[in-house]
Order: C-alpha cells, then structure tokens, then sequence
C-alpha cells in the first residue's frame, strides 16, 4: 500500500464499461463504446450542443506545451503522452500504450476538474487547500479545522435536476464508531459511516434509524516480508496459510456480508478470481509443513510480532480484536507465538513501506476501480516497492502481460498464473473481504452506501431539515484531492470538485459527468473526451478544456508551476498513470 | 508586595528555560529518522536534505537549542507537518476549546467542591459529611473516560426528548454559527497578530458569543461543554471538596476560633467569618495545582466527547510524531500553567502576609 | 494531593526507647480511622486477589474459549449458574469478551498488572524524591535553587502528558510506563521532603546534635528525616492511587501495549461496546475505582491518624 496509504475508500466501476471498450478497441468500432446512461438529466446542459456556441476565439493549450513525453525512456514510466484542449469543449488525451481502464480512471474524484485561473490564483498561496472552487452540487461554506466542514448547496449547479436536495450539508469526524452511533441515536447528526459489527443489529432493530450495507470491494490480509527471516522460508509461509481458520475469524469478527477470501483480488473484480483459490484450512498439513519449514531453517520454534494499526477499515472492522484471535490461532493451531505490536497508523505505513516490518502484519485494501491492476500492481508488480521486501519476478511478469494485454483470454490466463503464483509464494495469508455499511435516519430520502465510500449526499433529503449533518471516521486533510489518498478527503472533495466521468450512484459503472463522452480511437491510444456546454464553476467561471488540461497538468509534471498540494506528493497520479512527468530523482 | 511578585518573576524564568530545553530533548529523543518519520516513506533524499536544513537538523544539538531558542523568540513554533500549518495557527483554533473546557471544569469543581466541604466540616461525622466524603472518594477514583463515556450515554441517549438531554459530542450543533469578532466589528481586513489574537478570542465561544450578543449560539455552546466539563471537573471536585474539608477541620480546631466561640459569637459567624476565610488559603493552592490535573484530562476528556482541542491535537501530534506540534503545544500549556501558578501564589501572598516573607 | 508540609511533631514527642509502643500507638490511632479500615481491607482483598490469582480465576486469562468451550458467545452478558443462569450455558461471572475471553479472570489477573506499577512508580519516586529534597532542604543555597527549580520544570507539565510523552519516547512498555508516572511524580516528594527537612533543621535537637558533633549525614537521616516520613507516607499512598489512575489512563489512550489483562486496556479495547456489552467496561472501571478509593481511604485515614492537629 505505498501508493494510497489510505486507500480503503474502494473507487470502481463497472465490468460492463471496461468489456465494451475492450471489445470496440479490437473490433476497431469507432462509436462510444461506453453503454453507461446518457445524460442525468434532460435539462442539463448538453453535449449535443452546437460547435458554433464554441468561442472561435479559443485558445486551445496543450501539455506538454511543444513535443509529448518520452514514453518508454528511462527518465519516464508514464502512459499519458499528451493532453490537448482542440477546442473549447473538447480535451484529447493521447497515451503510450492502451489503458483498459481509462474511463474508470478518469471517473477518480481525485482527477476533478479545477478552474485554470482559480489554480492560478490560489495554489502558490495553498489557499486552495481550504477553499475549493468546483462545479460539483455544493460549495465550501466554513471548515473550522477539528470541527466540521460546511456546505451550501451551488445555486447555479448545471445538473438543476440533479441538484442539492437539501440546502446545507455538514460533515463531522470521530475515530470512535461508539461515539458516531451516539452522535446518530441522539439526533445530531443524519448519517454516520462505519458502524461498529456489534452495532449493525442495533441499528436495524431501531425503526427510527435504516443501515445500508457497501458490499465488499476490499481485501484484508496478513503480510511477511519475505526477506527477513523466518519469512524467508516459503513452507513456513504457506504452512502459516493453511494454519489459519479464515472461516471463523469471518463469523466471528466480520459483519455480514463479509467473505473469506479465495484470491487477493475481490471476484466481483473482472480477472479478479482467475486461478486457484487460496490454500484451504487444514491443520495437518501446516503442522507437518511448519515442520519442514523450520528444520530447513534449523530453528524449533517461531516467536515474532503481530504488527498492525488501530484504524478501523472496511477490510479491517475490529483491528485489535482480530488480531488477537489471529494471535490466538497462530498459538493454539501453530505453535506460533506473536506478540501483539500496535503501531501508531503513519508510523506502520511508513514501516511498512520501508520494508521494515520484521513481524507477521495486518493489512488491507480497497479498490479504487475495478480492475486487477489496482489491487494486484500496488502489492506485487514489478515496482511494488518493499512491502513485503521484494516483489517476486515471475509474479511480477504475469502482472505486467496482464496489465499490457487488451486481450480476454491472454489477461485470464495472465492473471491465473499470477494468482496461482501468488498462492504458492504466499506474501501474503489472503484472509477476508470485508462489507461495512452507513446508517441514517429513516427520514433521510436517497440514502445510501456506497461500495466506492463515494456517497452522494446532493441526492439525499433530510426530511424538512435545512441541514443534512454526516459523521465519517476523520477529519479531510486537505480539499485539493488531486493529493490526497485517504477516503475521508475524497469524499470531502466530491461534493465540490466533479471529474470527468463519475460512478453511478450507489454503484460502480463509470458514467459520463462534466464530459459528455470519452471515447477511443482503435487502439484506445487516443481518447476524446466533448465537455457538456454551459457547466459553471461556483465562482461563475466557465468550464472549459483548458481547466481540464491544466487541472492534469497540475498533477502529472512535477515542473510544473501548479505542482504544488498539500505535501506535493500526489500519490495516486503514478499509482495510476504509471508515472510522473519529470519524476523526482530518487 | 511589588518586590514578592518580582521575586517570584524571578524564579520563573530559570523553570520557562527548563521547560524550553525539556520539550526540545523529549522531541529529539522520539525514535525514527526525523525526516521519513514526519514527511513519510516517499519523501526522496532532495525532500529530505532540505528538510534537515530547514529544521537545522545538520547542526550539533547545542546549536540546534540555540537555533530553537531563537525561533521562539520570533514567536515562530514551526509548521505541523500533518496539517502543513503554522503551530501557532493552530493553537489560535485549537486553545480556545481547552480553555473553555478547564475553566468551566473548575468553575463547577469550586461551585460544587466548596460548599460541599464546608458542609461536610460543619457537619463532620453526620450522614451529609459521610456521603459528601463517599462521593468525593469515588469522584477522585473513576477514571475520567469512564466518567465520560457513562455521562454520554446517560445524557445523550437515555434521556434523549427530554428537557435534561445533552449533545454527547462536538462544539456546536448543526446550523448553529458562532460568528467571528472579527466579523461582527467589521475587522475583517485586520492581519498578522491583532488578526490572529481576535480570532483566538473568537475561538471562546461562550466569552466571544456572550459579549457579541449571539445568545442562542451562546447556549448552544454551553450545552455542549457541560457533560465534558462535569466529567473533567468531578476528579478537581473531590480534591477541593476533601481539603476544604479538613482545612475548615483544622482551623475550627485551632485556639481563636475557641476564643471566638468563648466570646459567644454565633457558630454562622464563627464558622464564616474566622474559619473559612483562613481555610481559604489551601484552598486556594489546591484549585492552582489543579490545572495540571485538568490539562491533563482534557486529553482524554477531549477524546471521549471529540472535542478538538489542544490536549487531543497534543496526543495526535505524539502518535503521529509531528514533533513540531509537540514542542510547540507542549511549550505552550506548559507556560500557561507555570503562569497561573505565578498568578496563585501572588493570590497566595495576598492573602497570607506571611507567606511574602518566606 | 497536599503539598503542605505537616511537621508532624508526634514522632519526636515520643520516646524512642520505646519503638514497639510507638509503632502500637500509631498502629492503634490509623484503626481508629474508619477510612483507613475500609481502605485496609479492600487492599488486602485486592493483594490476596494478586497473589492467589491462578487460584481465584475461573479461566485462563489469556485464552480465547472460542472452540475451546461449548456455547460460548462473543461479549456474552455475565452467566452465573447460582443465580439462575440456565445450565446449559457456560458460566462466566462476568461475561466474555470481544475475543471470547472470561472478562472476571483478565480482571483478576489485573490486579497483577496495576497493583505492582503503581506501587514500583511511586517507591521510585519517593526514592529519588527524598534523595532529591533532603539535600536541597539540607545543603539550601544554590543546591536547593537548582534542584528545587528542576523540579518546577516537572512539575510545569501536566502530568498525563508528560507521562505520554515519555512513554512514546522510550517505547511503550509497561517498564517505561512505570518510569514515565515515577518520573513525573518525584516532584511531589522532594518538595514535600524538603519542607520536612527545612523545618525540622533549625529545630533545638538537631542544633544540639550539631553541637555534640554528629556528622551532616547522621544529622539528615537520624535527625531531620523521621519527620519526613509521616507524610512521604501518606502522600505516597495517595500516590499509589494516582499512579493506578495514570497507568489506566495511558493503557485507555493506546500509550500502553495492548493485549495483557490491563484494565485500561481492557476499557480501551471495548470502549465501542458501552452500549451493547457494558459489562466488559464496567467491570474493570469498577475494579479501577475499588483499587484507587483503597488507596485513597488508606492516605485520608493516615494523614487523620497521624496528624494530631485534626482530631478536635
């Protein structure tokens, strides 16, 4: 997880897109292949308008300004080529190599659309940080750090059917499950994120309060880093794998809809169940193997640490209680003692990156689209870093035939042999997929959970009340999202920044947003994306392609003026799309 | 007197420097490469490098201090790594909170405490003394976040729809506003430390909603301070309770309250007039002593009823070694409380002349 | 939590030929106290509850029985077959736990874990403490000033915090725990020592010992220091109480390793269950509150007891 530390919000879309594009990038269809909704609504502002209302006094830029990255040299690891505004609605996105996944990317809430000049203006100062200006369903009112973060609804949002239901919105923070629950049950706020497993049946035992179940779109597993002993030993590895009763842990410590994991790659991910499902639970064996393993190490006995973070994710709902029950079964099924190693969460990231994480250690993810690439390139592709000390090379090249290939079959078979790779070296003891849930008031029409933690709160109506009020589990770092990881930012930066293409709501298809259409040309090389006309940002500036170019630039060259953010260090950019412009020298 | 209180200035001076170097080793002495620790795994060697001289982390330790130290005398606490903010802006949002919260945590522990011990010494061995001490013992033994977290569910969830219902979290409700000074006098276009000194008198919600006439934010503030305040104030409560107590015990015992008695005052007067102005005084150190207590449980306090203030940002800071935060927070609170001691032992030479002779 | 210095004249009023009577005398006076009885007994209950433990609990207090028990149920409500708990569910007289553990064995065991810091901490800090104050109080001038505004800068930071960070410095351990509420308690005692020995110093006895020639150091801990004692003791029992407090209080807030029957981490690990499972937090916040009133009944009862100045 060193790309997007907190990356639990999982962001997909649908299986449906990403199979159409596939199909017309082969079939060499030249219409949409997108088959997602058209526009939200009759009234919105419509892409079927004329290209006269196009300003002819437009001044397309382009970025690079002159020439285009130098794709497949060492000094970039990038697919994005080119971006150019042809003109006033219409953006084109030139890549190295073909991206099955380019919609869903592009739908990323992290890649929403900046006015120019606004950047212009508030990013050398950061001011922006703060005070976002965005077309989305809402503006930034107050944030008083600590407290809450306040919304009015846009009154000139271009989508009028779709705009805010209820005039204010506020979004507060606790760490504390119990805490939001309070918080709910006494009638301060309208929704909460996260119950606690224990509190779901509360919830719906109460008829003033209703739980919406997000399906799980995440992983949870235990990690070794294979280069330090006595990880080192793959017998001890794959003994530890079946010594672990994933079952119970599931019924005893998940919430419901939760499942044990068969693969690292959720099945409701395309190519995300090829191979064989993981080593099943079978005590004999991992004994006998255990033994082996330790012979071959000649040590009699294992006594490490189980390394982990109180930071309650969907893949993670109960983090020191199961990792007692993990503790426990290691002792009881294994002989294995583990001592218990809470970490403070920054810290064990930063362990965990730096490969420093000696113990057996609890981590997790969630998906930001749908595809393998996101859950498998992050952990064990080629430059996965040191998670779990060094990526093993014949995982690695399966990954990369899977990532570069358009093809069906060759991605399945691809991706089989990865899975049954990544079965037999065991970096990781795939454990669980973990289903969380948001709960609110009865009275709140639209609510929903979200399998993205991508909530839509301009849809939902609290009642007659002037304010929808929703606790999450922290506070936004910052509102520039484009670098920001963590789930709490982005759904913070949703509200007011919109992207591209957006997921449906509720769901994970990517559907057409501030663009009316992207579509690709043969080779999905070459994407061309007509912006709807008339869209405002709240401080009344148009919506044109230039923002969209500038609002990628920003992020893509590290040269560039508006490179600028919270800590500067935009993970998700090369989390995915390969690479900086003008990385940093490391 | 003049002199007593200079000599006390004195002797203060010594202890800020000590306090200076202490938040300076304890911030140094936390484990981890200081760089990667605060900027993260991805910081690169050129992020790092500049790092290490903008924080003058190349530089021997003496020089660092002295570096530190001149900092702090630009009034220049550093930037949070976490929030890439200046300290100081954080401590204009975040002190207010801790200081409504211990003030009116100890406005409540004398309010109750006082009058509880009087009663309780008045009344020695009765059945009032015996259950005032009962509670008082209890009080100083429950854990505050104990406390806390029963208050909350009482309050918030067992008597939700009823008059005596209380938010169990946060500052405010929704919708409810606290209008910056700045604001409402039209100062908006103030800057720099008069700006930043408005904003901090702002960030008191119940003195800047009071003065301004926003009575209904004023309330809404108040409500939600009450149940951490009583969770904060029960431990002082006990204390103040208990040695009001035994200090009233001691000086009724003593031969000018006999004499007193002998001369046939009534025991109202007695008790008023000679014995609890001169139980005042340990009284009156007691209630100084408390605050370290009451910083002290904000943190935890502030956790239970998700108060941002200083104490939680100070633990947060600490987990997340945001070591900047810590030095600058630590550095803070404990000036404010080595200058309320200052403040208590002047109360104390006022009102024991003798004390000033020592 | 007084600073004021009790001079406690008692101890030189007696005759030391006699010390089998003194020590009935002051024996006899703390049983008079009725909090000091109260607190006794619960102290000694809790001490045979800590050395008896393994004896006492009803299971291992580490053992998830998930598997291991029949019918036993996550966070179950305390069963105790006596009182009418049906049979066929198993017995455990204060519930379990999120992890399936017998909640009233992790707070047996926890005595084994409060009890032994919180006295550690403070006879640690009542060691340096004394050593601290006794040669400011004694040596006085620039000694005294130097050590005494050392303790100041303690004494400035509030304490939890302190202890926090000192915890997360050195690593959190139970061991550094201990040291990190010792560390920030010495303060307490050296100015309590130091009062003790600068008023009993300009006492006739000891300027007489002076004139007989009887060396600083015979002076300090035959002379000055037995007036120290009475209230490093009652201080330091209160202390204790404090010091279980604290532990609780860095376990509750993460700065304590997780894992072991400690209560406050057993309240920190189940603080989300107030509300569905209150037992598991109520049991060891009642076991904290029971431990820190003995300590405290115990301290109220000495200082009662052996300051003759309350007794009207």
């Amino acid at each position: 997880m060193s790309r997007a530390p907190m990356s639990w919000s999982p962001r997909l879309a649908v299986v449906l897109a990403i199979l159409a594009i596939v199909v017309a990038a082969c079939g060499g269809a030249t219409t949409s292949p997108s088959t997602a909704s058209e526009a939200p609504s009759s009234e919105a502002p419509s892409s079927a308008a004329p290209p006269a209302s196009a300003n002819p006094n437009f001044e397309g830029m382009a970025y690079p300004e002159s020439g285009e990255a130098p794709c497949g040299t060492a000094d970039y690891s990038g697919i994005m080529k080119k971006i150019t505004a042809v003109d006033e609605l219409t953006v084109e996105f030139q890549l190295c190599a073909p991206d099955p996944a380019f919609l869903p990317k592009v739908a990323f809430s992290v890649f929403g659309i900046w006015d120019s000049d606004y950047l212009a203006a508030h990013a050398p100062d950061k001011s922006y940080l703060t005070a976002p200006v965005g077309t989305g369903p809402y503006t930034v009112t107050e944030w008083t750090p600590g407290q809450r973060l306040v919304y009015a609804a846009n009154p000139n949002y271009w989508d009028a059917a779709n705009a805010a239901k209820t005039p204010g919105l506020e979004f507060h923070w606790s760490a504390e499950a119990a805490q939001r629950l309070i918080e709910l049950q006494s009638g301060n706020v309208d929704g909460m994120d996260n119950p606690g497993a224990d509190d779901i049946a509360t919830i719906q035992g109460d008829s003033s309060l209703q739980f919406n179940v997000r399906e799980p779109l995440n992983t949870f597993y235990l990690g070794f880093n294979v280069t330090k002993a006595p990880w080192t030993n793959e017998k001890i590895r794959q003994a530890i794998a079946m010594g672990i009763d994933r079952q119970r842990i599931v019924d005893n410590f998940y919430p419901e809809g939760s499942e044990v994991a068969t693969h690292f790659t959720p099945c409701n991910v395309p190519f995300g169940c090829e191979g064989d499902p993981t080593w099943d639970f079978d005590l004999d064996a991992a004994k006998a193997l255990l033994q082996e393993g330790m012979t071959e190490e000649g040590i009699t006995s294992i006594s490490t640490k189980l390394q982990f973070r109180d930071a309650v994710r969907g893949y993670l709902p109960d983090p020191p209680q199961i990792a007692t029950e993990i503790q426990s079964q290691l002792r009881d099924n294994l002989g294995i003692e583990a001592d218990l190693d809470l970490q403070e969460s920054g810290t064990f990231l930063d362990n965990n990156a730096a490969g420093n994480l000696d113990g057996i250690f609890l981590l997790g993810w969630g998906a930001d689209y749908p595809d393998p690439t996101n859950f498998l390139d992050y952990h064990f592709g080629a430059g996965s870093g040191k998670n779990f000390g060094e990526p093993f090379d014949d995982i690695a090249a399966a990954l990369t035939t899977g990532a570069t290939s358009l093809d069906d079959a060759a991605r399945q078979a691809a991706y089989a042999e990865a899975n049954n790779l990544i079965k037999q070296h065991v970096p990781a003891v795939i454990v669980a997929h973990g289903a969380s849930g948001t709960a609110f008031k009865a009275d709140v029409s639209g609510q929903h959970a979200s399998p993205l933690s991508n909530e839509v709160f301009s849809v939902m109506q609290a009642a007659d009340r002037d304010n929808l009020v929703w606790v999450q589990n922290a506070e936004p770092l910052s509102l520039y999202c484009g670098d920001e990881t963590d789930g709490e930012s982005l759904r913070a930066c949703e509200q007011v920044n919109e992207a591209l293409y957006s997921y449906e709501i509720g769901g994970t298809e990517a559907i057409p947003h501030l663009a009316s259409e992207c579509a690709p040309n043969d080779d999905a090389t070459v994407w061309t994306c007509t912006l709807r006309s008339g869209v405002q940002f709240s401080d009344g500036a148009a919506l044109d392609a230039n923002d969209v170019v500038v609002s990628y630039a920003a992020q893509w060259d590290t040269q560039h003026p508006l490179h600028i953010g919270r800590s500067g260090a935009f993970d998700y950019w090369p989390g995915l799309w390969g690479g900086f412009l003008n990385p940093p020298a490391s | 007197m003049i002199q007593f209180i200079l000599r006390r200035l004195l002797v203060t001076i010594p202890v800020l420097f000590g306090i200076v170097f202490i938040t300076f080793v304890l911030a140094r002495i936390i484990p981890g490469d200081p760089c990667r620790a605060v900027l993260g795994e991805r910081a690169t060697d050129e992020v790092c490098d500049a790092f290490i001289v903008r924080y003058g982390l190349d530089q021997p330790l003496p020089t660092q201090f002295v570096i530190y130290v001149g900092q702090l005398a630009q009034g220049d606490l550093g930037d949070s790594i976490k929030y890439s903010r200046p300290v100081t802006a954080l401590l204009v949002e975040r002190l207010p909170t801790t200081i409504e919260l211990t003030l009116l945590a100890l406005t409540f522990a004398i309010l109750v405490g006082v009058p509880l011990g009087l009663i309780s010494a008045v009344r020695r061995n009765s059945p009032a003394d015996a259950g005032t001490m009962i509670f008082a013992n209890i009080g100083v033994s429950m854990p505050v976040f104990v406390l806390g977290l029963l208050l909350a569910y009482i309050f918030a969830i067992t008597l939700k729809d009823t008059p005596f219902a209380l938010p169990p979290s946060g500052r405010l409700s929704s919708g409810v506003t606290v209008t910056p000074l700045a604001v409402v006098w039209g100062l908006e276009d103030l800057q720099g430390l008069p700006r930043a000194f408005l904003d901090f008198i702002s960030g008191l919600y119940l003195f800047s909603a009071l003065i301004s006439g926003q009575w209904s934010a004023w309330a809404d503030a108040l409500r939600h301070l009450i149940l951490p305040a009583i969770a904060l104030g029960t431990i002082p409560l006990a204390i103040i309770a208990r040695i009001t107590r035994s200090s009233l015990l001691e000086v009724l015992g003593q031969d000018y309250v006999r004499t007193a008695r002998a001369k046939g005052l009534r025991e109202n007067a007695v008790i008023l007039r000679h014995g609890a102005r001169n139980a005042l005084l340990p009284i009156v150190t007691v209630i100084g002593l408390q605050l370290g207590l009451l910083l002290s449980g904000a943190v935890l306090t502030e956790t239970v009823f998700n108060l941002t203030g200083a104490g939680r940002t100070m633990f947060d800071a600490i987990t997340g070694r945001d070591y900047v935060v810590i030095q600058g927070l630590t550095l803070v609170i404990a000036v404010i409380y080595v200058t309320v001691n200052l403040v208590v032992d002047v109360l104390y030479g006022v009102l024991d002349p003798r004390v000033r002779l020592q | 939590m007084t600073t004021a210095p009790t001079t406690a004249p008692l101890v030189e009023a007696v005759d030391t030929a006699r010390p089998a009577s003194l020590w009935r005398d002051t024996l006899g006076s703390i049983l008079r106290q009725r909090s000091a009885v109260i607190g006794l007994v619960i102290l000694g209950i809790l001490v045979f509850v800590a050395v008896f433990a393994p004896i006492i609990a009803t299971h291992d207090p580490d053992r998830v029985l998930l598997g291991a028990e029949d019918g036993v149920k996550k966070r179950a409500a305390p069963c105790i077959h006596l009182l009418g708990c049906p049979a066929d569910q198993p017995q455990h007289l204060f519930g379990t736990d999120g992890n399936f553990r017998d909640v009233f064995s992790r707070v047996v065991y926890g005595t084994r874990t409060s009890l032994p810091i919180g006295l550690a901490a403070v006879g640690f800090a009542i060691v340096v403490g004394t050593l601290i104050g006794a040669v400011a109080g004694y040596l006085a001038g620039s000694a005294d000033n130097v050590l005494m505004r050392a303790m100041d800068v303690v004494l400035a930071f509030p304490s939890l915090l302190l202890a926090i960070a000192i915890v997360i410095s050195l690593g959190t351990s139970y061991i550094n725990a201990l040291f990190a509420i010792a560390i920030v308690s010495v303060p307490i005692y050296a100015r309590l020592v130091r009062s003790s020995v600068i008023s009993a110093k300009e006492n006739d006895y000891v300027t007489a010992s002076r004139a007989l020639g009887e060396s600083g150091y015979g002076i300090l801990t035959r002379r000055i220091m037995p007036n120290a004692i009475t209230p490093i003791i009652v201080q330091g029992t209160l202390g204790i109480g404090t010091a279980v407090l604290e532990i609780a209080a860095l376990a509750f807030i993460g700065a304590a390793p997780i894992g072991a029957p400690e209560w406050g981490s057993m309240i920190a690990l189940e603080r989300n269950q107030l509300f569905t499972a209150p037992h598991i937090i109520l049991a060891p916040g009642i076991a904290i509150t029971f431990t820190v009133l003995a300590f405290n009944l115990l301290g109220d009862g000495l200082r009662d007891a052996l300051d003759p100045r309350l007794n009207r």
